[in-house]
């Protein structure tokens, strides 16, 4: 086995199938990206060459910003809001065991195996002003029932509590795994000395969970910045550009508005945002472990 | 059993050998069609089909395969076919700058015979929005016609009259709401009606000509009228008054059409092209048979009169200059326009006013909604033409919707709202 792994042959055959997809799908419509970035091209005819106006541009746009500062609530919502339930949710699990434990696992994962499409349209009619759910049951209350939820002002809460509802459950399953392998005798000495399930949890659990939680925060982050498809399907970034998110709104500008080139700058933008706030969080996860 | 296992193995390779030579042999032209109409069994999509199913069994030798979507999922599949090198043959394209220029100038669009729009019967000027330097790059489906679509019987049962000018709608707004009806299902969310609504109060706020100063104001990147701010006011003060549903600005044009066919709503701002509600049998009776029209109202102080309309030739068809089966796909086009195709087919299915002469065509059993349509485009004193929203390039298409969605819901002001359309000709 050590020779085969010694052969430069067998080196190469293992390596270049990885290199050629990394370089045909990833490096190369990149570097298309940042050649196109550089291009007034409607997407038809040809390209012309203007040098950083599109860059230029994107610093003046509102749109653009709000959309960045979407994608970051959404990382926020994940974090501060769909990690914590989702733990808790993963710790009452673990200790719900037997059937009950299978049935409420299946149940809060149950969103993720259902087609984005789907949700997308479920939630449109839950928040419908018309005949929607939620109206429905205010109603029912003896409210007035005719909130516009996904309307100016209301949209972007409307949305984040979606996509939080949407993602939760891998969150949630993902945790779930972190405290399953988490050695039980570790438990078992802490009820010999005495300790309550609050300690337990604290002292126990959520230390051991820590290399879990920076994985899980990282995924949710990345997870923020890329998302298109739930807000392209249920408000198309709308109203007036309200729920408007960085992937969804290169789209729009690539290929509704036929600015190619201009979608080409944002993309680039948005993959350096990418790289930069993952990096960060990397250092700042490391920086943590270091001073611990 | 190795023998049986022999003999099937045997079977299958002759059977793909033999369906593989049956495939060489037939030697069939398949026509590739992209369409915007969804449904084939009612309206537009059913006379397509039917036209489609003709040509089929006249040409044995030719499989018309059809890729149809909903109107916004088809303009950005189109736009991803023409950044690709596969376009359909057939294309559903709509006759305007906003959309057919770039399409036209990227050289995806074959150039069709010049004469061929007269000699299929076309109405002089209704090929006008498909021709680009003298040359034809299209035939137009429809004469397009915005209208208030209303259900009669409600009207008749609450004592509604049809309005005669802007201040007689946004009141019977008001009446509506109150009686618990919404009054008027607008697909805000589309944004593209918006845009109409506001070419239709500028055709009655400007009168005829307002054609030319459109033109006129997106070339010189200059909205800034009296005309313009009105119509962004009036419409502004529509949304403000409740004449459109809540949550009109995130309605699509499926949830609008539905509230007005259900009887949710008591009228359905949209263009002719949806006359065929009045011959769904998916439509409940009591609604489908009562479903008629007005146009926009006069402005008080405008100088459009009633019979100042919103109208064009939109939809239509181009074919594509690349396509495998060009030249079978002009054969189709022609074979669809030729005068007792989609001319009579439309007409007599009460689907639609084409950019054909129909008057031959008149069955006596006429929709009372066709009836009216026909009416206001025969008695037009002036038509919009081209509806502000796609005047101008793709881009500013795009950024034109936006700011129509804005300025109803409040979120830009008439002022705000014209500076954005001029940024969006930049």
């Amino acid at each position: 086995m050590d020779r085969a792994y010694r052969n430069k042959a067998v080196i190469a055959s293992l390596v270049i199938p990885g290199l050629l997809t990394f370089v045909f799908a990833v490096l190369a419509p990149i570097c298309l990206s940042v050649y196109y970035g550089f291009m007034e091209f409607s997407g038809l005819g040809t390209p012309r060459m203007i040098g950083f106006a599109n860059y230029a541009e994107l610093l003046g746009d509102q749109i653009f910003f709000t959309s960045l500062r979407n994608s970051l609530l959404l990382a926020a919502g994940f974090v501060f809001i769909q990690h914590p339930l989702a733990m808790l949710t993963a710790v009452i699990l673990d200790k719900l065991g037997k059937r009950a434990e299978g049935i409420f696992r299946t149940v809060y994962f149950l969103p993720n195996v259902i087609s984005v499409a789907i949700i997308a349209y479920l939630w449109r009619f839950i928040y419908n002003p018309n005949f929607g759910l939620l109206n429905n049951v205010i109603k029912a209350f003896g409210g007035a029932g005719n909130i516009n939820w996904l309307g100016s002002g209301n949209a972007i809460g409307s949305v984040l509590i979606t996509l939080i509802w949407h993602g939760f459950g891998w969150g949630m399953l993902i945790y779930y795994t972190g405290i399953k392998n988490i050695d039980q005798t570790l438990y078992e000495a802490a009820l010999i000395d005495g300790a309550d399930g609050r300690q337990v949890f604290f002292r126990i659990t959520l230390p051991l969970m820590k290399p879990v939680i920076e994985v899980n925060v990282t995924l949710a982050l990345i997870a923020a910045l890329k998302q298109m498809e739930t807000v392209y399907l249920l408000t198309g970034g709308g109203p007036a550009n309200e729920t408007q998110f960085m992937a969804n709104y290169l789209y729009k500008q690539a290929f509704q508005a036929y600015r190619y080139g201009y979608g080409n700058a944002i993309s680039v933008v948005f993959v350096i945002i990418c790289i930069v706030f993952t990096q960060v969080l990397n250092r700042a996860f490391r920086e943590r472990e270091g001073a611990l | 059993m190795r023998k049986i296992k022999k003999m099937l193995a045997l079977t299958l390779a002759t059977m793909m050998l033999l369906s593989a030579f049956a495939g060489l042999a037939s030697a069939e032209t398949v026509i590739k069609v992209f369409s915007n109409l969804p449904d084939r069994t009612t309206g537009q999509g059913f006379v397509e089909q039917q036209l489609f199913d003709a040509y089929m069994e006249a040409n044995p030798d030719v499989r018309i395969e059809v890729e149809a979507l909903q109107d916004e999922p088809y303009k950005i599949k189109f736009s991803a076919y023409a950044q690709g090198t596969e376009m359909p043959d057939l294309l559903m394209v709509w006759g305007m700058p906003g959309f057919l220029d770039e399409v036209i100038d990227a050289g995806l669009l074959a150039a069709l015979p010049p004469d061929l729009g007269d000699e299929l019967g076309f109405i002089p000027g209704t090929l006008d929005g498909f021709s680009k330097n003298g040359a034809l790059y299209g035939l137009a489906r429809n004469t397009d016609v915005m209208a208030f679509y209303y259900n009669q019987k409600m009207f008749d049962d609450n004592g509604w009259a049809v309005p005669t000018t802007y201040e007689e709608l946004l009141a019977l707004g008001e009446t509506i709401a109150a009686a618990g009806i919404m009054p008027v299902s607008m697909a805000g969310g589309d944004k593209w009606p918006l845009g109409i609504y506001l070419t239709d109060l500028l055709v009655k706020i400007g009168g005829p000509g307002v054609n030319g100063r459109l033109y006129d104001a997106v070339a010189n990147k200059d909205f800034n009228t009296p005309e313009f701010l009105q119509a962004a006011a009036l419409m502004r003060e529509a949304a403000v008054r409740g004449l459109f549903q809540i949550g009109f600005e995130t309605a699509d044009y499926g949830t609008a059409k539905n509230l007005f066919t259900n009887g949710q709503a008591a009228m359905f701002y949209m263009g002719g092209w949806e006359m065929s509600m009045a011959t769904d049998p998916d439509i409940d009776p009591e609604i489908r048979d009562n479903i008629r029209m007005f146009i926009m109202p006069v402005v008080e102080g405008g100088v459009g009169v009633a019979t100042d309309i919103a109208a064009w030739n939109g939809g239509g068809y181009g074919v594509s200059a690349n396509g495998a089966q060009r030249e079978e796909a002009i054969k189709l086009l022609t074979f669809m326009f030729h005068p007792e195709g989609w001319n009579k087919i439309a007409w007599e299915n009460g689907v639609t006013m084409t950019a054909q002469d129909f008057s031959a065509y008149g069955t006596g059993e006429e929709t009372p909604v066709q009836v009216e349509f026909t009416l206001a485009f025969t008695s037009a004193t002036s038509v919009s033409g081209t509806p502000i929203i796609d005047m101008g390039t793709a881009n500013f298409k795009n950024v034109s919707e936006d700011a129509m969605q804005e300025v109803a819901i409040g979120v830009l002001t008439p002022e705000a709202f014209v500076q954005k359309l001029a940024d969006g000709c930049r």
